[in-house]
């Protein structure tokens, strides 16, 4: 088993950003974590692969406290995760979260989703955060449709306005959740070139996806999982030119 | 009685087949009446069954009817008991909640219109001859009451109290989006003011003022930057001071009214079922989060009371609060008789209303919480800003649909002796000149004003619940 | 999954960018320890708080606070129940009511279903007409209240409506006899009602064993549609069977039964035999036939439209016949949607069968009712009432999810 856990390829300083030390998780007698180790450094961009049911989303979705960890720490920016109400807050103020489902608000007009969270626990005063709102919307492209409702845009605009709305309360880390499995091939793109953007930007990003092209060209380290342990981290280069593990290799060939 | 499908008319050569707008009355009567032998016979049957329906109602309606008793007691029927020396106070009452309903009205539609435009989405506003299609119900029983009384007063009353309603309807519809909020707090004060006018100043009414005031308060320092430490302190101060001058104008008036005991025939109705149905949903609100809840303490009172109450029928309640609710209080003076009833309406509803808001909590995705935790939100922020809005907004019909229920049942009330207008009906046959006149005739009367309100009502819910379906996706 | 080692740990080494600090008072665990137990001291406390008043208020005012009344006799005379008599315990008179309840709601259920069934298909009738006569009846009766309709009859149709005093009541005679099939007037009702004449036992003996017989033919025919695969027909053989059996049952033991034809006595003030129902027996029957009938025609329409149209088309690519069609596909989804609804409203129904106190039919209610009258206890009264619609709902709903259950097994 190939374990890089600290080696860093970007950034500038070497405090980990989010790290993961042992973690394990049971859905009941089911183990979907075991023993998970990883650290995710400050700017990295980290891919996580692996076939479905291999605890891709059960890991991140540990990380910001949707899912309880069984064991193990987790650390987001130096906060430790615990039962502590006001450290879980801490952390999911410092961790965005982008859903296959996109998950907006459908009783709230697109505007309205962004400046939620500003206005509600930043205390933003109203304008300011509608300022911030439309920055956001230019950001990912689509300011015309601050005063629609979601259900009036296509799922590639959602997946948008999601984005916009985790980036609305200024995260440290950017986590996505298969963003793109449930859009339509032809708006894949639009949602993957805000992704690739914002990880021009320096922002810190682990996205669990099956877009290849995304990992390869933008992924400063890519994961493998799979049954609930990380099989293999590397570079993308590395992961897929020459992958070391066998259980990689036959995972490669199905979806290449 | 068949349910198959119409054939499609081949027979005809199809001759104006790109014309579907409107089937002459002919190609109508063929399709829906006359389509096969069997519904041709059925269909003939049913007519002339109608017919004589028709000639025997109508007969009983304009000729043979005695309505001579409800005539004589529309106002008993109406108002029951309530004094007469009183009666100006309902009067006043109706204008205020006229025009609290007109603000009201016109804000939302107005808004709604300012949001569809906003989204783009096309608004089309309610036309007069669409409100007497949906209201026509209430229409006749208005028509009714006016035909049976021998002076003009009501008419008048009842046209100007619609013109008040109206009025206030368009100028808020008018008047901008700025002067929305303020028109919501005269909305209020309407209301309140209504209350009051019949209820007095005593009692708890000066507990709706003050929330009232809070509220304005709160919504006008809504957008006042908060960074300030001290900032939650002082808009805590600026609420109590605004309440302590409210609690302040109340004690300089002693405006004594009438209670609720003195409320008796159609109003009575009415009043229990809008007092129960407001008062049981904050009670079936905590009850639905409470089943929903992870701890199992919560979750087994909640249970273990929506059950109890479910489980027996509401008539068994009213004799509890009728024979010995005031044994649970350790006050010598028991709680008034309508206030017993209602409270024990409110204790009944608060279950169903509990199991219609589960209903809405469960049709709220999981998503939508994880999206409102992801972004940081606390559980309260979530339950109040996320699910409850949602849960709410899919509710509202079945909401609707448990206060005509509510409506229907407070016909209860007659049978532990609270004069409400089925009580009324038959103490109207206790009078000399009416012992065997018309029961059927008063019977009807009571059962179409009912029917009318419930009928109209349920209806707009359909509307509405189409509407949001609609509105939503 | 206990998480409690590791709360108490500092934060890991580096400095945080936020400072934190670990509370024991707001861990998750914690809180909710708290509010449970304050919300359950809460409830304790008002409880006790409440029943000691009540206590206290009964031993005040010397009311009995047990439950020893129910041994105590009734002391009154039950309405349409000759056989009752007064100084029989309480409990006796609880145990008729509640038979007196059943008997109203079945009856009420039956004919609310029939009539709900029928008025639901019809609502989706092709024929305009048939349809809007559906939808009338249905916005008729559902929006208006029960009790209103309760009265109605039993004010407007039996005690001042246009039907005669018993004494003088009508007989309708069959056609070409002097023998009477219905004799209506405006306080009792006669209807025929079989007798028994001979060989009573020996004849539900042999129906029981038609039964037994019809099962076996039902598995043969089902056995050999599996082996031979030709249609199996099982519900035709098997009734069938039954009705040969009893046919020939009956009429070999030379009619064990018999039409008991309703008859009054000479002075007319009694009537001889027949079944006798009361007026408001019939009223309170009637009306939450009809009311109830309203709500199951709604959930009839509403099922049949629930299911997919592309159900049906499925079916019918398989080159299913109609009739296939709807007995394999639309009706087990259809049925599966009806059920709890219906039965939800069998439950009001039954539980509104205590509306039969205001036309002074003699259900559990009333009798209860009559009974706090009497200067029983009315807290303990009403206690046991309430129990009894309790068994009630709860033996219902316990059916239910037992349908429930089975229902969602075989959807896996």
């Amino acid at each position: 088993m190939t374990r890089t856990d600290t080696a860093t390829t970007k950034g500038a300083d070497d405090q980990a950003m989010v790290t993961l030390e042992g973690v394990d998780k049971y859905f009941g007698s089911f183990q979907a974590l075991r023993d998970i180790h990883l650290s995710v450094a400050r700017q990295e961009v980290v891919v996580v692969l692996g076939p479905s049911g291999s605890g891709k989303s059960t890991l991140i979705r540990c990380v910001n406290r949707l899912e309880r960890h069984d064991r193990g720490r987790i650390t987001v920016d130096g906060v430790e995760l615990s039962n502590d109400v006001k450290t879980i807050r801490q952390v999911r103020r410092l961790t965005g979260m982008v859903f296959q489902q996109f998950n907006l608000f459908p009783h709230l007009t697109v505007l309205d989703n962004i400046t939620l969270a500003p206005r509600q626990v930043r205390r933003m005063p109203r304008h300011e955060a509608e300022d911030l709102a439309m920055e956001l919307l230019e950001r990912v492209k689509i300011p015309e449709q601050a005063r629609k409702y979601p259900g009036q845009l296509s799922g590639g605009q959602q997946q948008r306005v999601a984005i916009a709305r985790s980036l609305a309360t200024e995260p440290k880390v950017m986590m996505f959740d298969e963003p793109t499995s449930a859009l339509d091939p032809e708006m894949i793109k639009e949602v993957l070139d805000v992704m690739q953007e914002l990880a021009g930007t320096g922002m810190t990003m682990i996205c669990v996806t099956h877009e290849m092209g995304f990992a390869r060209e933008v992924a400063s380290r890519v994961v493998f999982m799979d049954e609930g342990e990380i099989v293999e981290v590397g570079t993308p280069e590395h992961f897929f030119i020459e992958p070391a593990e066998e259980r990689t290799k036959r995972f490669l060939e199905q979806i290449l | 009685m068949t349910a198959t499908v119409p054939p499609t008319e081949n027979h005809d050569g199809g001759a104006r087949r790109e014309a579907p707008a409107r089937p002459t009355a002919r190609a109508w009567a063929r399709e829906n009446l006359f389509n096969n032998r069997h519904n041709s016979v059925l269909s003939v049957v049913i007519a002339a069954g109608l017919v004589v329906l028709t000639i025997y109602g109508a007969r009983f309606l304009f000729v043979t009817g005695q309505w001579e008793p409800v005539r004589t007691n529309l106002t008993l029927l109406m108002m029951g008991t309530f004094p007469r020396a009183e009666q100006w106070r309902v009067v006043v009452q109706v204008y205020l909640l006229c025009a609290a309903v007109g603000l009201v009205w016109g804000g939302l539609t107005s808004s709604s219109r300012d949001r569809a435009r906003d989204a783009g989405i096309p608004f089309s506003r309610a036309r007069l001859r669409d409100g007497i299609r949906r209201w026509w119900p209430v229409f006749v029983l208005l028509l009714a009451l006016l035909g049976m009384t021998r002076t003009w007063l009501p008419l008048g009353f009842v046209a100007s109290a619609l013109t008040v309603g109206v009025v206030a309807r368009r100028a808020m519809e008018a008047l901008g989006a700025v002067w929305r909020g303020p028109a919501w707090f005269f909305a209020g004060i309407c209301a309140l003011a209504g209350w009051q006018v019949v209820s007095g100043t005593g009692g708890i009414a000066w507990w709706w003022g003050s929330a009232l005031v809070a509220a304005a308060v709160l919504r006008t320092t809504r957008n006042v930057r908060t960074d300030a430490r001290w900032q939650p302190l002082a808009r805590f101060a600026l609420i109590a001071g605004a309440i302590a001058v409210v609690w302040a104008v109340y004690a300089q008036f002693d405006f004594s009214g009438v209670g609720w005991d003195d409320w008796s025939g159609f109003q009575l109705n009415l009043v229990a079922a809008a007092a129960s149905i407001v008062l049981a949903f904050p009670v079936g609100l905590a009850a639905a989060v409470g089943r929903r809840s992870k701890l199992p303490a919560v979750r087994f009172l909640s249970v273990g009371y929506i059950e109890l109450i479910r489980g027996v029928p509401l008539i068994t309640l009213l004799f509890m609060g009728d024979l010995f609710l005031g044994f649970f209080l350790p006050t010598e003076d028991p709680l008034s008789k309508v206030t017993r009833a209602i409270a024990v309406m409110t204790l009944f509803t608060g279950a169903y209303l509990a199991e219609i808001v589960r209903g809405g909590l469960q049709a709220v995705p999981r998503g939508q919480v994880e999206a409102a935790q992801a972004i940081g939100l606390s559980a309260p922020r979530v339950l109040g800003m996320i699910v409850l809005p949602q849960a709410l907004r899919a509710v509202i019909p079945a909401l609707v649909g448990q206060f005509i229920n509510l409506f229907k049942d407070s016909t209860l009330l007659s049978i532990i002796a609270l004069t409400e207008i089925l009580r009324i009906r038959e103490s109207i046959h206790g009078q000399r000149e009416f012992l065997i006149v018309g029961i059927a005739e008063t019977l009807v009367f009571v059962a179409f004003a009912f029917w009318a309100l419930a009928f109209t009502m349920s209806r707009e819910s359909q509307r509405l619940e189409r509407r949001l379906g609609v509105g939503e996706r | 999954m206990s998480l409690s080692s590791r709360n108490a740990a500092s934060p890991v080494a580096g400095e945080p960018s936020v400072p934190i600090v670990s509370s024991w008072w707001r861990r998750t665990g914690f809180l909710s320890a708290i509010w449970q137990a304050a919300l359950v001291a809460g409830v304790c406390l008002a409880g006790w708080w409440l029943y000691g008043n009540l206590v206290e208020n009964l031993t005040r005012t010397r009311i009995p606070t047990d439950f020893d009344f129910l041994t105590q006799p009734t002391g009154f005379a039950i309405p349409e129940n000759f056989g009752f008599d007064p100084s029989l315990p309480i409990w006796r008179m609880v145990l008729i009511g509640v038979q007196n309840t059943f008997l109203a709601g079945l009856v009420g259920v039956l004919l609310a279903s029939i009539v709900g069934l029928i008025v639901g298909v019809a609502r989706l009738s092709s024929n305009w007409l048939v349809a809007r006569m559906a939808q009338v009846f249905v916005e008729g009766f559902r929006n208006t209240p029960p009790l209103v309709v309760i009265v109605f009859f039993s004010f407007a149709v039996f005690s001042f409506g246009p039907l005669p005093v018993f004494p003088e009541a009508l007989d309708l005679k069959l056609p070409g006899s002097d023998s009477n099939w219905l004799v209506l007037s405006k306080s009792r009702i006669g209807i025929p009602s079989l007798s028994a004449e001979r060989h009573t036992g020996l004849f539900w003996i042999i129906v029981v064993c038609g039964v037994v017989a019809a099962a076996g033919v039902w598995i043969w025919r089902s056995r050999r549609h599996v082996r031979t695969g030709e249609p199996h027909h099982r519900v035709l053989w098997a009734l069938g069977t039954l009705v040969l059996v009893v046919i020939v049952a009956f009429v070999t033991l030379g009619g064990p039964y018999d039409w008991a034809l309703p008859a009054r006595s000479e002075n007319g003030r009694r009537l001889i035999s027949g079944f006798g129902t009361s007026a408001a027996y019939l009223s309170l029957t009637l009306a939450l036939a009809l009311y109830t009938a309203s709500h199951i025609a709604e959930v009839v329409r509403a099922s049949i439209l629930a299911v997919p149209k592309g159900q049906s088309e499925a079916a019918g690519a398989l080159a299913l016949s109609p009739f296939q069609r709807y007995r394999h596909v639309v009706l087990p989804q259809g049925l599966r949607i009806a059920v709890p609804p219906t039965i939800n409203q069998y439950l009001n129904l039954v539980k509104n069968t205590s509306l039969g106190t205001v036309v002074g039919y003699a259900d559990v209610t009333n009798l209860t009712r009559t009974s706090i009258g009497n200067a029983n206890p009315a807290p303990q009264s009403i206690a046991v009432l309430m129990g009894v619609y309790l068994v009630f709902s709860l033996v219902i709903s316990l059916l239910l999810n037992i349908y429930n259950r089975s229902v969602q097994i075989r959807e896996r």
